[in-house]
């Protein structure tokens, strides 16, 4: 079983979609976890709380996929902290994930509000 | 993360992560500092929001991928700490599994080396041999003629090469003589096996002038007679070495591991082809005398081109072949002589495993049938360490229970015992193999093959121990998880631990009974083997193999030289007869006992050939059956007058006289014996009592004896019979001294008769020793496993035990009651068995000698044999519990 069937394996709606908006919080630039887990936060208004039990895995099955990788540095206010970067194929997963997001945001609209279907009366 | 990063850097990455946990508090504490809360109020906030640390950093490193592993190696620690703590019971086991184990793996290594070996060759694969079959089936192998004629016309090999092999010879090395296994090879021999030498060169095509001018007196050493002789001296280069008198400048010596062509040969000296005529003192002009030679004395080999097939080469043999006897028949040869000839065809095989097709039939299925034996006994040692890892599973029922409560699934928990039970069988598998080591080359030295026969551990050895580590891991780890997974942790953790082996009980019972059905059949087994050879050894083989000495001559160097045999053997004869306390001598070209002849098909003169019999031809010299003991019923026996200028003369045994003569009055008529033409016609002499001389197991006694001396100038005598008035071995040195002082032969070894019969039978003892030793060890596990069970349930019973006795149960009730436990278990078992054990040894009834598979004696002594042993194993608890002082047993918990 090679990498990528075993990380499509554990994909579940809530997972697959964290692991999207890590990526997608890293395409602004280097992030540590905590920076990550507040920036998904404020981006969703505090709807989206990020579980750090969650984000941390995460973060490690990123890293261990190839997608992400980390480096030590000072942060703003001089604390060290473990910075994460997305790779070159993080941001190829990026684009498919945004695009099968795509899809299934349609499909589930399509469901929820049906379009009125033309020639009916 | 990668399985080194996994292996090196773990602890770095360990401290990473927690690090990066901290961190994250840290930014957490800070943020909520700034928002105005106090530094302790923030820390908790922060923590709390994070959640359960350890649970996060444990699912971030499941990330790693490598936690399967992390967790089996904790099993191994955990499991490691578990056997060090019960030194007692982890050497017994360890030690029953070394024996179990080592027993499979060396009888493998036999197998292993028998059947898969390929010879330490170059691509062994490419080589085949080309040899020749006759009229009866029977390979030969080829003339020098036939070798030239199929080297001239054959296009399917990359190179085609010829030798004599395997021929004893004397040895002169530094005035000292010894026996050597001589080769002579063409030029080609050693470059065609890619065989390089270790020191000096090998030899080579310009040693081996075929075609006139005197052969090059060169001579390869073997690595391990180098050893032996020179003591690996590497200035035995342009040394003298002597063989059969002629002497050879030594220019090489062959790589330790050759073996030649063959798996168990050892060549001590290769010669050019061309020296071996002149060790048999016969003119050179043998070797290339085309159409006059009917000396089949080369085996010959062809290494197949690229891409030719064994059925290719086959197929080309077979049509060049044809034309290779019609232009070799020897000129000399009769009409019959020449269609029996021309009747011979082609055998073409593969030598890859090397040309040791005798080793292979004769000792293959006997050691199939050991290791399926040495199996049985190790399935046996399993179930014996199930029941033992049965009660020790009891034991942790409490641990397991709180296990499994505390979260841990049935999977891991059973992973946890596979883990521990399979750590264990590594543990015997690694002791095994040591055992192994040691026991398959005292397996091979039992078998009487040469040490040059390597039965070491390979890749298939080590594969086979594994397998067999991890299988027996798992099945005698089996029984505790079927057990633990079963039970439910509500029940067992309230209970004291010592209460919840009550449930264990009839499984571990079930257990004992198992390995009681099982031990039936190996003890059926062996007892057939050992009361097969038993008969054997008792058969009564019609003359007296008690009392006599048996000299096995060798020819010194040139020592058959301008000899006329009637007058040295006659000679021989006398001399020995005079030597105080012998009764009778006598000679015979093989040793009764030694080896099964071809029956030839013998018929009276005046009979039409269709109503032959098959009798064995032996050919002995006078006196020979007053020494064995054998009665001459009528006529006269043989003297020394009966020589190759007499007419040939023939004496008959009892049996075939009454087939070939119904009438009465074999005296003087005449026989036809096979087909040689010299054996026509055969005038009878006498008559003699029936004797299984050759091979005891031979129900047919009907035998021609003929005089040795009628054969010709080539006829010798290997075997010096001497019947002596009182202990035969001690007339072995003044026999020597009598061979010496005539100066033509030595003796090269002297034993009894019965000695020979213990070659005779190598293999049925072989396999009696083994299977007795295995049903032994399976009879002391049985009981072992019986003891250990009952002890354990008495032990358990003391209190309930101490209340019977205190309100009155007496000692022998006591007794018998535990007594007739062990026996409903033992019974239960020898149920099971008995129709196991009368089954199974059909597999083996073509091994037995005189009895059937079913035979009730045996099957009764193993039954008794099995009762006996374990009604022992089982009276010392009973006894133990019939002695329990109530008060004691009372005051126990």
């Amino acid at each position: 079983m090679g990498k990528k069937e075993r990380y499509q394996n554990r994909i579940e709606l809530l997972q697959g979609t964290l692991d999207m908006l890590i990526l997608q919080t890293l395409q602004w630039g280097p992030q540590h976890g905590y920076g990550i887990s507040q920036s998904i936060r404020g981006r969703s208004g505090d709807v989206l709380q990020v579980e750090t039990g969650s984000l941390y895995p995460a973060l490690h099955r990123l890293a261990q996929q190839g997608w992400v990788t980390s480096q030590w540095k000072q942060t703003e206010s001089n604390q060290r902290a473990k910075y994460y970067r997305l790779t070159p194929a993080g941001k190829r997963q990026l684009l498919s994930e945004q695009s099968r997001w795509a899809q299934m945001v349609n499909a589930v609209e399509g469901i929820m509000n049906p379009a009125p279907e033309e020639g009916q009366p | 993360m990668s399985l080194w990063d996994w292996l090196f850097r773990r602890r770095q990455r360990e401290e990473d992560l927690d690090e990066e946990v901290q961190s994250h508090l840290r930014m957490a504490t800070q943020e909520r500092i700034e928002q105005g809360q106090s530094a302790e109020q923030a820390r908790t906030c922060a923590l709390r929001e994070f959640g359960n640390v350890a649970l996060v950093k444990e699912t971030a490193r499941d990330m790693w991928g490598w936690g399967w592993l992390e967790t089996w190696l904790q099993d191994v620690r955990y499991g490691a700490r578990q056997w060090r703590r019960n030194p007692g019971f982890t050497l017994a086991a360890v030690l029953t599994l070394a024996l179990g184990i080592g027993a499979n793996t060396a009888i493998f290594s036999l197998l292993n080396a028998l059947l898969f070996r390929n010879l330490p060759v170059r691509q062994p694969e490419q080589v085949v041999e080309i040899s020749m079959l006759d009229r009866n089936g029977q390979t030969s192998s080829l003339s020098f003629p036939m070798f030239e004629e199929i080297v001239r016309h054959e296009k399917v090999f990359s190179g085609t090469f010829a030798w004599l092999g395997d021929a004893t010879f004397n040895v002169e090395v530094n005035g000292a003589f010894t026996q050597g296994d001589i080769w002579a090879v063409t030029g080609n021999f050693y470059s065609e096996l890619g065989v390089r030498p270790v020191l000096g060169r090998v030899i080579e095509p310009v040693d081996v002038n075929l075609r006139g001018g005197s052969p090059a007196n060169v001579a390869v050493l073997g690595y391990r007679f180098w050893q032996r002789s020179f003591g690996g001296d590497p200035a035995v280069i342009g040394k003298s070495v002597r063989v059969e008198g002629l002497p050879f400048t030594v220019v090489g010596v062959a790589p330790k591991g050759f073996t030649g062509m063959g798996l168990a040969s050892d060549p001590d000296i290769t010669l050019p082809l061309t020296a071996e005529p002149l060790l048999a003192s016969q003119p050179l002009e043998k070797l290339y005398t085309s159409e006059t030679s009917d000396d089949f004395w080369l085996e010959m080999a062809g290494r197949l081109k690229d891409g030719v097939t064994l059925a290719l080469a086959r197929a080309e043999m077979e049509v060049l072949w044809r034309g290779v006897l019609e232009r070799t028949v020897p000129a000399k040869y009769d009409a019959q002589q020449r269609a029996s000839y021309l009747a011979a065809r082609v055998d073409v095989a593969s030598a890859a495993k090397g040309m040791d097709r005798d080793l292979r039939s004769h000792f293959t299925r006997p050691l199939v049938v050991l290791l399926a034996i040495a199996g049985l006994l190790l399935l046996i040692a399993c179930v014996n360490l199930a029941s033992l890892m049965l009660a020790r599973a009891a034991a942790r029922s409490h641990e397991m229970g709180v296990r499994a409560a505390l979260g841990a699934s049935r999977w891991r928990l059973a992973r946890q015992l596979l883990t521990e039970s399979t750590l264990l069988s590594a543990a015997g598998a690694a002791a095994g193999l040591a055992i192994a080591n040691w026991s398959s080359v005292a397996l091979r030295n039992l078998m009487d093959v040469p040490p040059a026969f390597h039965v070491g551990p390979d890749v298939r050895v080590l594969g086979f121990t594994a397998v067999a580590a991890i299988l027996t891991g798992i099945l005698f780890g089996l029984a505790p998880v079927w057990q633990v997974t079963r039970q439910d942790p509500t029940r067992v953790i309230p209970q004291e631990s010592r209460t919840i082996a009550a449930t264990t009980g009839r499984f571990g019972k079930a257990l004992i009974s198992a390995q009681v059905a099982l031990s039936l059949v190996l003890l059926m087994g062996a007892g057939l083997f050992a009361r097969s050879l038993h008969l054997l050894r008792s058969l009564d083989p019609g003359f007296q193999r008690e009392g006599v000495l048996l000299a096995q001559l060798f020819p010194r160097p040139n020592g058959y030289k301008d000899m006329d045999n009637s007058v040295y053997y006659s000679d021989l004869i006398r001399r020995v007869r005079g030597l105080p306390g012998v009764l009778a001598a006598s000679l015979s070209p093989l040793p009764p006992g030694w080896v099964t002849l071809m029956p030839q098909k013998t018929v009276a003169a005046a009979m039409r050939p269709e109503e032959a019999s098959r009798a064995d031809v032996a050919m002995v010299s006078p006196g020979f059956f007053q020494t064995l003991g054998i009665s001459l019923l009528i006529g006269r026996d043989f003297n020394w007058q009966d020589n190759e200028r007499a007419p040939r003369v023939a004496i008959l045994s009892r049996q075939l006289a009454q087939q070939l003569f119904p009438g009465g009055a074999a005296i003087g008529q005449h026989i036809n014996i096979g087909e040689d033409a010299k054996q026509q016609n055969v005038e009878v002499v006498g008559v003699v009592t029936d004797v299984r001389l050759y091979d005891v197991r031979n129900p047919n006694v009907s035998a021609v004896y003929m005089a040795v001396l009628q054969e010709g100038e080539f006829a010798h005598y290997e075997a010096l019979e001497v019947r002596s008035a009182g202990d035969p071995t001690v007339l072995a040195s003044s026999v020597r001294q009598t061979v010496d002082s005539l100066g033509r032969e030595y003796v090269l070894r002297a034993g009894t008769l019965s000695y020979a019969d213990d070659v005779a039978f190598l293999n049925e003892r072989i396999i009696a020793i083994l299977s007795e030793f295995f049903g032994g060890l399976a009879l002391l596990l049985v009981a072992t496993g019986l003891y250990g069970l009952m002890a354990y349930s008495v032990t358990r019973r003391t209190r309930e035990i101490g209340i019977r006795v205190a309100l009155g149960a007496e000692q022998q009730g006591v007794l018998w009651m535990v007594m007739r436990e062990s026996l409903g278990v033992v019974m239960t078992g020898v149920a099971i068995g008995l129709p196991a054990a009368l089954v199974a040894p059909r597999l083996i009834s073509s091994m037995l000698f005189g009895l059937t598979p079913t035979d009730p004696l045996t099957i009764g002594m193993a039954t008794v044999a099995m009762i006996g042993v374990t009604l022992v194993a089982a009276y010392l608890p009973a006894h133990r519990a019939s002695r329990v002082e109530p008060m004691a047993a009372l005051r126990y918990e």
